[in-house]
C-alpha cells in the first residue's frame, strides 16, 4: 500500500487474502506434456511437482508485471512486491553492479542516466538543509560515484510538456466551437489521476484528458540524447527520481515501451524517499557528498524552474498563452480564488468584449471527484483544470521523504519543500534556446508527426472484471 | 416489570427489509430493503398505512435511509454504489440528486445535525463527507480512507460536527474537520469482530456500539482536564469503553438505537430478538451498569436488521427484518 | 487460468440414504437431520473441477450438524488445498444452497473445517457476513457461477 495516491487505493477491494493470492490476473502457464504428478508445498512456500516416478521439480512462480496490473481492473496496491522486484533502489543497485562488472571485464555496458524531478530534489534539499543548487550538485556527485554516467533535471523535458499543453489547449478551444467534448481540457501529468480515470471513469472522461506526455515520459522519449552519445535506447538504462510512487506505474505503461529496441523509455523509477534510503545504505548524509559536475548536454548549467507552483505550472502557462492567443491580451498576475478548500482554486481571465476563460486547480481525490461529477452532469464551468491526485500537489507527493522521529511537522516540511522548489529562478519555456532548436533539429518543427509521436500519448479504458472466479465480494 | 408488546405489523416489502428510520417529527417512518424500494408509513386514524412507495431510485438493494434534520429530505444508500436524495414537498417525494463516487456498495448515510453535511460509507473502505450547497447541490468535502475494511455504518454527533464510523475491521473511528480537511482523530478498539452500528446518546458524551462478537459496548468521552485524570490529546476528549454487555445476545447484533427521549437502548439481533437495556439508577458514570428491561425473543421470524425509537413518542419503537416485515412496538415502563 | 489444484484426490460417494416408511408418512413431523442437510449440499459442483464437493471430500456427513429444535445448521467444509483461492466461492455456494433449500427459520453457519485453510478466519468472517453475501448475490457474474455450482448434473435416484 505504501505511498500510492488515495485515488488508486480506493479502487482496491482486496482486503484479506494474502498478497500472493490477492492477484486475480489470469496467468498463462506453459504446460509440459505428460502426466502431472502431485504438488507438494514446502514450508517456505515453494511448490514442487512430484511426478509418478518420484522426480521433483520446483514449480515456477507466476510472474506479474506492473503493466499487467495496469491492464487489470482488480487490485493495484498489492503490486508492492512487484514494484520491489522491478523498480526500486535495489534494482538500480543491481544494474549498477552488473555494469561495473562489465566495465571491469571490458565488456559492453549500459549507459546509466538518471533524470531528477525538481520536486524530488526539493524534498532531499529540505531534509538535508541544503539549497536547491547545492542539493543538485551533491546528488549528481552521489549518483556518479555509484557509477551513473549522466544526471539530468526533468525541468528540461517539462519545457516540452508545457509548450505542448499550451498549444493543445488553444487547438481544443478552437475545436470546441464545433465539438463540445474537447473542453474542459484536463491535465495529464499526474499518473495517479490517469490510472484512476482509466479504471473508473473510462470513455466519458478520457477524451478530456490532455494527450501531452508527462515530463518523465518526454525525458524517456528523448532519443536525441542517445543519438548524441552514439547509443541506441536499449543500451541506455534510464532512471528517474520522482516525488511519487504512481510514476512507477506510468513508466510501466505499454504506451511507453519502445518496440523497435524492445526497451522501456524509462527503465526504473525511484522516489526521493528511496534515494534517501540509498544515502542511508551508503551511510552518508547528502550534505557530506562531494559535488559532482552537472551535465550540460541540454544547455543549462545552472538550475532553472518554471513559474506556476509545485505541480509544474500547467495552469499558469496555459492561462498566459491562451490569454494572448485567444483573448489578445497579456496577463499580469493570476488571481487565484480558493473555493471549497485550499486544493481547489479557480482563475477567471477576462478581456473586454471577449468571452471569459475559467481555469481551476483541483488537487487531491475529493476535488477530483467534484470535477469529474461536474463534467458528467455537464456543469463544469472550466476550460482547463490542473488535476493532481495528491493534496497540495506534487511537492507533497507520496514518494517524498517521510519525516523521521522528532523532525518538524508535516506542514512545516511541506512548506520547506515548496519554498525550496520555488527558490529556483524561473524561465519561460518559450525562450529556452535548446528547446527551440530541438523542435527544429530533432522533431522536424512544431506540430510535426514526430512531435505527436514523441510528445503525446493516449489513454485506454480498463474494462471491469467479469470473471466471477476472481470477483471480490 | 417493563414490557415490550407488538403494536402492528406493516406488510408491503417484497424481500428482506434492511432499515427503518423515523422522520424528526416522529410522524413518518421510512423503510427500505432488497426489493429496491423505499416505503413511507404514517398513522391514519388508528391505523398505520403505507403512504408512498419510492421506486426507480436505485438498481440494487437499498441498505439505509436517513431523514435530514429538517425532515424535508430523505437520503438513501444503495448497493448500487450511489446515494439518492429525495425531496419531500406537499407529501410527495421526488429524487433530486444521485451522488456518485463510491466504488462499491454504499452501506450507510447520515445527516449532520446542522443539515449542511452528509456522511456516507461503503464497502470500498472509505467514508465520504458531502457538503450541501444552497442550491441543493452536494459536493464532496472529504474522502476518508482510515478504515482498512468495509465500513458498515456512520453517524453524526448530536451537536458537534464529529462523525463516528464502524467497520468490518472491528474498530470505531471518529472524524472531525481540521484546518482544511477532515481527518480521523480517534480509533476505538475493543470489539473482537465486525462493528455493525454505533450511536450517540442525546448529549453526545456517550457512544454505544454493537458487533458480530455478540456484545454491546458503551463508550464514555473524557474531555481535557477531566476529574478522573484520563489522559487526553489536544482539545479532543478520549473515548473509553466503560461497559460491555455480553451474554444477552445469541448471534450477531445488527443495530442499536439510543432513545433521545427515554435514554434507553434497543438492539436488533440476528437471533430474531429485540432487547431493551436501561442504565441502572445511581450507576457510576465511569463503570455504568445496564440491565435488560424487556425483550422479545422471537420479535420477527428472521434476523432483526434495524430498530429505531420514535424521536417524540418515547414508548414507540419500529423494527424490520429479513422476514420482509416492519413492526411497531409499544414499550411500557414498569414503574 | 490455471487450476489451483490440478490433480485432486477423488473420493468415493456415500451410498444413497434409505427411504424409511415413516419418511413417506405425512402424519409424522419430519425433522431435518444431519444426513438430510448433507444430501442438499453433496451434489454441489466444484467451481473448477467437474466433480462434486462430496467427491472432492470438501463436504462430508460428519461435518454437518443440524439441530432442528434450535433451528441451527452448521456446515464445516474442507478446501482441497490450504491455499485454495476458491474457498470463499465454495463456501458461498454452500450457503446459498442452504438459504434456498431450508426453511427460513434455520440459522445457517458455513465455516471452514478448523485448520484446513491458510485464511480460515478471514474466509469464515466473510461467509458469516450476511450483508456481504447479499451484495455478492446481486452481482450477476458471481451469481451465474454460484448457480452453475448448484446446478445438479446428476439427479439423485
Amino acid at each position: 500500500m505504501a505511498g500510492f495516491s488515495s485515488a488508486l487505493q480506493l479502487t482496491d477491494l482486496n482486503d484479506f487474502i494474502t498478497p500472493s493470492q490477492e492477484c486475480i490476473k489470469p496467468v498463462k502457464i506453459d504446460r509440459t506434456a505428460g502426466k502431472v504428478g502431485k504438488i507438494r508445498i514446502e514450508d517456505d512456500g515453494t511448490y514442487y511437482n512430484v511426478s509418478d516416478t518420484g522426480v521433483e521439480t520446483k514449480l515456477q512462480k507466476a510472474q506479474i508485471t506492473l503493466n499487467d496490473c495496469l491492464a487489470c481492473s482488480g487490485c493495484i496496491t498489492s503490486a508492492e512486491s512487484v514494484l520491489i522486484t522491478q523498480q526500486s533502489q535495489d534494482e538500480l543497485y543491481r544494474v549498477l553492479q552488473e555494469n561495473m562488472a562489465h566495465i571491469a571485464n571490458n565488456e559492453s555496458f549500459k549507459l546509466v542516466v538518471v533524470s531528477v524531478s525538481p520536486q524530488a530534489l526539493a524534498s532531499l534539499a529540505a531534509k538535508y538543509s541544503l539549497s536547491m543548487a547545492d542539493a543538485n550538485r551533491k546528488l549528481v556527485g552521489f549518483f556518479k560515484k555509484l557509477g551513473v554516467h549522466h544526471v539530468f533535471d526533468t525541468t528540461f523535458s517539462r519545457n516540452f510538456s508545457l509548450l505542448e499543453s499550451c498549444r493543445e489547449f488553444v487547438r481544443r478551444y478552437k475545436e470546441s466551437e464545433v465539438n463540445k467534448k474537447v473542453l474542459p481540457m484536463l491535465a495529464s501529468a499526474c499518473p495517479g489521476w490517469i490510472c484512476y480515470a482509466e479504471k473508473t471513469h473510462g470513455s466519458y472522461i478520457l477524451p478530456y484528458i490532455s494527450t501531452v506526455k508527462s515530463p518523465q515520459q518526454i525525458m524517456g522519449s528523448l532519443d536525441y540524447f542517445a543519438r548524441c552519445m552514439g547509443a541506441t535506447p536499449d543500451n541506455i538504462y534510464h532512471v528517474t527520481v520522482m516525488p511519487c510512487f504512481d510514476k512507477k506505474l506510468e513508466a510501466s505503461r505499454s504506451d511507453f515501451y519502445n518496440d523497435v529496441y524492445s526497451t522501456r523509455d524509462v527503465d526504473c523509477v525511484i522516489t526521493s524517499g528511496e534515494v534517501d534510503l540509498m544515502l542511508a545504505k551508503e551511510n552518508i548524509s547528502l550534505a557530506d557528498v562531494e559535488d559532482g559536475t552537472l551535465d550540460t548536454l541540454f544547455g543549462a548549467d545552472a538550475m532553472v524552474g518554471h513559474t506556476g507552483g509545485g505541480s509544474g505550472g500547467y495552469l499558469e502557462h496555459i492561462a498566459r498563452y491562451a490569454a494572448g492567443q485567444i483573448l489578445g491580451t497579456e496577463l499580469q498576475k493570476l488571481n487565484f480564488k480558493s473555493l471549497r478548500n485550499q486544493d481547489f482554486q479557480e482563475v477567471t481571465i477576462e478581456a473586454d468584449g471577449k468571452p471569459t476563460l475559467k481555469m481551476a486547480l483541483a488537487y487531491g481525490f475529493r476535488n477530483i471527484q467534484n470535477i469529474v461529477q461536474k463534467i458528467k452532469r455537464n456543469k463544469c464551468p472550466y476550460h482547463f483544470v490542473e488535476i493532481m491526485a495528491c493534496p497540495s500537489g506534487c511537492t507533497n507527493g507520496g514518494g517524498q521523504i517521510r519525516l523521521a522521529e522528532g523532525e518538524s511537522t508535516l506542514k512545516d516540511r511541506l512548506a520547506d519543500v515548496t519554498g525550496l522548489y520555488n527558490s529556483v529562478p524561473v524561465q519561460s519555456p518559450w525562450s529556452v534556446e535548446s528547446v527551440t532548436s530541438l523542435y527544429e533539429e530533432w522533431l522536424g518543427g512544431v506540430d510535426s508527426e514526430k512531435c505527436r509521436q514523441m510528445l503525446h500519448t493516449q489513454y485506454h479504458e480498463v474494462e471491469k472484471m467479469t470473471n466471477a472466479l476472481t470477483i471480490k465480494w | 416489570m417493563a414490557t415490550l408488546s407488538a403494536l402492528c405489523t406493516l406488510e408491503g416489502h417484497q424481500d428482506q427489509v434492511w432499515c427503518v428510520a423515523w422522520n424528526p417529527a416522529g410522524t413518518l417512518l421510512a423503510s427500505c430493503g432488497s426489493d429496491k424500494t423505499i416505503r413511507i408509513w404514517a398513522e391514519e386514524g388508528s391505523q398505520w398505512v403505507c403512504k408512498s412507495v419510492l421506486t426507480e431510485g436505485h438498481q440494487r438493494t437499498i441498505r439505509t435511509v436517513a431523514w435530514s434534520p429538517c425532515g424535508n429530505y430523505l437520503a438513501s444508500a444503495s448497493f448500487d454504489a450511489t446515494i439518492g436524495i429525495w425531496s419531500r414537498k406537499e407529501g410527495e417525494f421526488e429524487c433530486i440528486a444521485t451522488l456518485e463516487g463510491h466504488e462499491n456498495e454504499v452501506k450507510a448515510v447520515a445527516w449532520a445535525s446542522s443539515g449542511n453535511l452528509l456522511a456516507t460509507c461503503s464497502r470500498d473502505k472509505s467514508v465520504w463527507i458531502w457538503e450541501v450547497t444552497e442550491d441543493e447541490e452536494f459536493e464532496c468535502a472529504s474522502v476518508l480512507s482510515a478504515h482498512t475494511q468495509d465500513v458498515k455504518s456512520c453517524t453524526w454527533h448530536p451537536n458537534r460536527d464529529v462523525l463516528a464510523s464502524c467497520s468490518y475491521d472491528n474498530t470505531i473511528k471518529l472524524f472531525k474537520e481540521e484546518i482544511d480537511d477532515w481527518s480521523c482523530y480517534a480509533t476505538l478498539e475493543s470489539h473482537d469482530s465486525t462493528v455493525w452500528k454505533v450511536c450517540f446518546d442525546s448529549e453526545g458524551h456517550r457512544l454505544a456500539s454493537v458487533s458480530d462478537d455478540k456484545t454491546v459496548k458503551i463508550w464514555q468521552e473524557y474531555l481535557p482536564g477531566n476529574q478522573e485524570g484520563i489522559p487526553t490529546v489536544g482539545n479532543e476528549g478520549t473515548w473509553k469503553c466503560v461497559c460491555t454487555l455480553s451474554g444477552y445476545h445469541d448471534r450477531t447484533i445488527f443495530d442499536i438505537d439510543w432513545s433521545q427521549v427515554n435514554g434507553r437502548l434497543v438492539t436488533g439481533c440476528g437471533d430474531d430478538g429485540i432487547r431493551i437495556f436501561s442504565e441502572e439508577v445511581g450507576s457510576d458514570k465511569n463503570a455504568p451498569s445496564f440491565s435488560m428491561s424487556a425483550s422479545v425473543r422471537k420479535a420477527h421470524e428472521q434476523d432483526v436488521n434495524s430498530v429505531a425509537w420514535n424521536p417524540k413518542v418515547s414508548s414507540l419503537l419500529a423494527s424490520c427484518s429479513d422476514d420482509g416485515l416492519v413492526k411497531l412496538w409499544r414499550f411500557k415502563d414498569g414503574e | 487460468m490455471s487450476l489451483d489444484n490440478a490433480n485432486p484426490v477423488v473420493y468415493e460417494r456415500t451410498r444413497e440414504r434409505e427411504v424409511l416408511p415413516e419418511d413417506e408418512d405425512d402424519d409424522i413431523e419430519d425433522l431435518f437431520d444431519d444426513r438430510e442437510v448433507f444430501d442438499l449440499i453433496r451434489e454441489i459442483n466444484d467451481p473448477e473441477h467437474p466433480l462434486t464437493l462430496e467427491e472432492l471430500n470438501v463436504v462430508d456427513s460428519e461435518n454437518v450438524h443440524v439441530n432442528d429444535t434450535e433451528g441451527t445448521v452448521e456446515v464445516l467444509f474442507t478446501p482441497t488445498i490450504p491455499h485454495c483461492s476458491m474457498a470463499t466461492l465454495i463456501g458461498l455456494s454452500i450457503r446459498v444452497k442452504l438459504l434456498r433449500a431450508l426453511p427460513p427459520r434455520f440459522k445457517v453457519d458455513v465455516k471452514i473445517a478448523p485448520g484446513t485453510h491458510a485464511s480460515e478466519d478471514a474466509v469464515n468472517k466473510q461467509l458469516a457476513d450476511k450483508e456481504r453475501v447479499a451484495a455478492a448475490l446481486e452481482n450477476s457474474h458471481l451469481l451465474k457461477v454460484v448457480n452453475q455450482c448448484l446446478a445438479s448434473k446428476r439427479k439423485l435416484g
